[in-house]
């Protein structure tokens, strides 16, 4: 189900919201918020709820386990790594299992064997990044003593399934919602009502006016890539670095709004990425539940920076290759991710010279690196990065985006929105009779797109 | 709020809910902010030259030209050194799921203009005249009335043979009016809410499948109540498909009569040679033709692709037989019961583009006939250009 359909929009969310404050206990909140996360997450899918409510189990089983044993390192050690594995090994087939598979024919072939192995016919369960690291985020922490496992068995499964953040995020650690899933049962309805209401009617323009917008001349465009001009080329990243952009963070934006609308704060995803002025800073401001999450789990455990400077450049290119991968399973996914760990690892290099480069300077280089990023993000494989790039790089004759004035215009907007704009954390959330009005313009704007021939699903529901 | 408020925030909202779906509309399509057409049905006429689309009719992803035909502007004089195809037949050929751009009539000038192109040629360009709910004496009436005028060197032809279980047999539409040319649609039209048919679109799919049929089913069980016990069609009725037969060789005869190659394809649905029946896209089917049960109409078709080889064979007339072609594909060809997705229309396309260009091939330089995404197994030429 997606946020951006009349199904959500107008039966969901509404029949959610009145039965989930209608319920006046915590765990009759719960077990509602788990119900409607399945029944949000099976009609895409059912057979896959079994999947999640497997990891779920097992990831509470271990919170419980952590509990029990709180003075037997070795028992602690067992909760800690059983579920890690099994849940990595879920998402590792059904996310990686062909591309491995098809890797190593790759590696084979290289070497002269014609090993074929055979491709496997594997359904890849649409948010299962997301909800892996959800649990695996809780038990890390709650080995670490940072969070007390919960014992509540739907306390934890409406955090796991919380249909706001289920499928594409922010990955919101329990230790970020705990106090407020503690408090479920004592909310206050109209506490964060308006500005719950604001924040998805924020997120609502921001994937259905802008990205959807951008997607319908930017798809047809690097569909057929190999024809287009050097402007044409341009104009396509320039739309995908939008798109991508508006898309995710309208999503997470509209997760907070639901968020708010139950009484539980989502934090921060996206902090105008765009605004960067270095590659650490867009790291800290670009899916930071996410690069957060790879910081701590990830970068730290390996040494972090406390190793010297050339261990420190090395974990940061193995993180940056995990978050690669994290995407999905190709090699122009790592092939970005590594691109991000050198950015990373050179700025930190030289980040005396950087530094000093003038602002007005950093932010559009900043934006001209992180577009060149986007073209291994975006492409389908090494030819289509390849052709892209050099039709972007050397001049090209071919064609341009369809329509390019009003991609020029939806550009100039969607450049100033998130260049120098403010971001739905940093708008105010009153409502004045203008303001009002605006809304009301906006959401008439995107119901009726969303009506039409826009219902397009969220770019990251892949990953 | 004060009440004076909500109201004007419920007549704002309302203003930019319209607002936005025509400026959809005309960035999407370019259909006019003020456009009188309300459903597809508008784009239907009927006037002194038969039953056809309307000139320059335009709703939603559908869009007319000059001559009632869906696709872009052409001049009513063949360019020099241009190979002109006509498509004739309903819905499958006018296209009702594909992607603007892809409905096969399309493809096929995309397909064409791409061999042609390996070889020098200067190009095609293909009409698309068909119209839902065409049936074979309609197109017949139109070939000679209307497509005559643009002279086309070949009139490929997808009959709907369902049209033959209707309560009675097809006949020729009849002109409603004897003027030239259609009366416009009211101006009151223009202002007609369109917020109102997505609106419609989205309850309809919010409605679970499973409901929807069983409406289906109802809807059927009340037609038939209202006829005698035996006015269904249990079984394939032999008079039917001699008719079908019949009027097929009629509108051969007008195709030849204009001085065109007819090119027939036989229709293609999505249970044939399937023994897995999806009961709820059958009742689909079987919604538009109760006097035939869902096995019927299935049967029906596959007696009517018969009976079109036949013809074929006996008028020394190229058919593309369909059906095995699309089987084999093992990908998602249709959109429902017999309508083409994107990569349907794609299959079709590139049979007729096949048939074209082995009809052709004593005009054209080898090079023209190489290289089409199709096999050559796939297209049964009953006969060739030159043995006719």
């Amino acid at each position: 189900m997606l946020f951006n359909s009349v199904v959500f929009l107008f039966a969901f969310l509404p029949v959610t919201y009145v039965v989930f404050w209608t319920l006046k206990s915590a765990n009759s909140r719960y077990v509602w918020l788990t119900v409607t996360g399945y029944v949000f997450y099976g009609y895409w899918n059912w057979h896959f709820c079994f999947l999640m409510a497997f990891s779920t189990l097992v990831s509470y089983l271990a919170g419980l386990g952590f509990l029990r044993w709180d003075n037997s390192p070795r028992r602690r050690k067992y909760c800690l790594w059983i579920p890690i594995i099994v849940d990595l090994s879920l998402l590792g087939f059904f996310k990686y299992a062909n591309f491995a598979m098809g890797t190593a024919s790759g590696i084979a072939g290289w070497f002269g064997s014609d090993l074929q192995v055979p491709r496997l016919d594997i359904i890849l369960p649409i948010g299962i990044s997301f909800y892996t690291f959800h649990t695996i985020s809780y038990i890390v922490d709650s080995y670490r003593r940072a969070i007390r496992p919960t014992r509540n068995f739907f306390e934890f499964s409406a955090y796991v399934s919380l249909f706001s953040q289920l499928i594409a995020g922010p990955i919101v650690r329990f230790r970020q919602i705990e106090e407020d899933l503690a408090r479920i049962g004592t909310h206050d309805r109209t506490r964060w009502l308006w500005r719950g209401l604001s924040f998805f009617a924020v997120g609502l323009v921001e994937k259905v006016i802008i990205a959807d917008t951008l997607a319908a001349f930017v798809d047809p465009a690097l569909a057929s890539y190999a024809s287009l001009s050097t402007a044409g080329a341009w104009l396509a990243m320039l739309g995908y670095t939008f798109q991508i952009y508006f898309d995710f963070s309208g999503y997470s934006s509209m997760a907070v709004g639901l968020g708010y609308l139950f009484g539980l704060r989502i934090p921060q995803n996206f902090n105008s990425p765009y605004k960067a002025l270095d590659p650490s800073d867009f790291w800290r401001r670009w899916h930071i539940s996410l690069s957060s999450c790879l910081r701590d789990y990830v970068y730290i455990p390996l040494g972090g920076n406390r190793r010297g400077e050339w261990r420190a450049y090395c974990n940061l290119l193995f993180t940056m290759l995990v978050g690669g991968l994290w995407h999905g399973a190709s090699w122009t996914f790592v092939v970005w991710g590594a691109y991000h760990g050198l950015l990373l690892a050179v700025h930190r290099r030289f980040a005396a010279k950087w530094d000093a480069l003038p602002a007005p300077l950093k932010q559009p280089l900043m934006f001209l690196f992180v577009i060149v990023g986007w073209v291994f993000f975006r492409a389908a494989d090494f030819t289509m990065a390849v052709t892209i790039l050099r039709a972007m790089f050397l001049p090209t004759s071919g064609v341009l985006v369809p329509q390019p004035y009003l991609v020029l215009f939806v550009l100039l907007v969607a450049g100033w929105w998130s260049m120098a704009g403010p971001n739905v954390f940093d708008m105010r959330h009153s409502f004045t009779p203008r303001q009002r009005a605006i809304a009301t313009v906006a959401f008439a704007v995107s119901l009726a797109l969303i009506m039409g021939t826009r219902n397009s699903p969220f770019l990251y529901f892949q990953f | 709020m004060r009440i004076g408020e909500t109201l004007g925030l419920v007549v704002l909202f309302a203003f930019s809910v319209e607002a936005a779906c025509r400026v959809e509309d005309w960035v999407q399509f370019r259909t006019p902010i003020l456009a009188r057409e309300r459903s597809q049905l508008d784009l239907l006429v009927r006037d002194a030259t038969g039953m056809h689309g309307r000139a320059g009719g335009r709703f939603q992803k559908w869009s007319l030209n000059a001559f009632g035909m869906r696709g872009p502007d052409v001049t009513s004089a063949k360019p020099q050194g241009i190979v002109r195809i006509v498509t004739a037949g309903a819905s499958e050929t006018f296209g009702l799921y594909e992607s603007p751009g892809h409905e096969y009539p399309r493809q096929l000038e995309d397909s064409l203009n791409g061999q042609f192109a390996k070889c020098g040629q200067i190009g095609a360009q293909v009409l698309n005249a068909a119209m839902p709910g065409m049936s074979l004496p309609t197109i017949d009436q139109d070939v000679r009335l209307r497509v005559s005028a643009l002279k086309p060197d070949f009139v490929v032809l997808y009959a709907t043979p369902a049209a033959y279980l209707e309560d009675a047999v097809p006949s020729a539409a009849r002109p409603d009016s004897v003027a030239g040319h259609p009366a416009p649609l009211p101006m009151a039209n223009a202002f007609f809410p369109r917020v109102a048919e997505r609106i419609r679109v989205q309850l309809k799919s919010l409605i679970p499948t499973v409901v929807q049929d069983e409406i289906r089913r109802r809807q059927i069980r009340t037609t038939l109540l209202q006829h005698p016990p035996n006015w269904r069609f249990e079984s394939v009725p032999a008079e039917r498909v001699a008719a079908f037969q019949s009027d097929l060789r009629r509108a051969i005869g007008a195709i030849r009569a204009i001085g065109a190659t007819p090119i027939l394809v036989t229709h293609a649905n999505r249970f044939a040679g399937s023994s897995v029946r999806d009961v709820a896209t059958l009742r689909m089917w079987e919604k538009f033709y109760p006097r035939a049960s869902g096995q019927t109409i299935v049967a029906f078709d596959s007696a009517a692709r018969f009976a079109t080889i036949a013809v074929a064979r006996d008028s020394q007339t190229i058919v593309v037989d369909l059906p095995p072609i699309l089987a084999r594909s093992g990908k998602s060809v249709f959109a429902d019961y017999a309508h083409f997705t994107d990569a349907g229309a794609a299959l079709v396309a590139g049979s007729v583009t096949r048939s074209i260009l082995d009809a052709e091939r004593s005009h054209l330089p080898a090079a023209c006939a190489s290289g089409v995404s199709v096999s050559s197994r796939s297209v049964a030429p009953a006969a060739s250009l030159a043995a006719r």
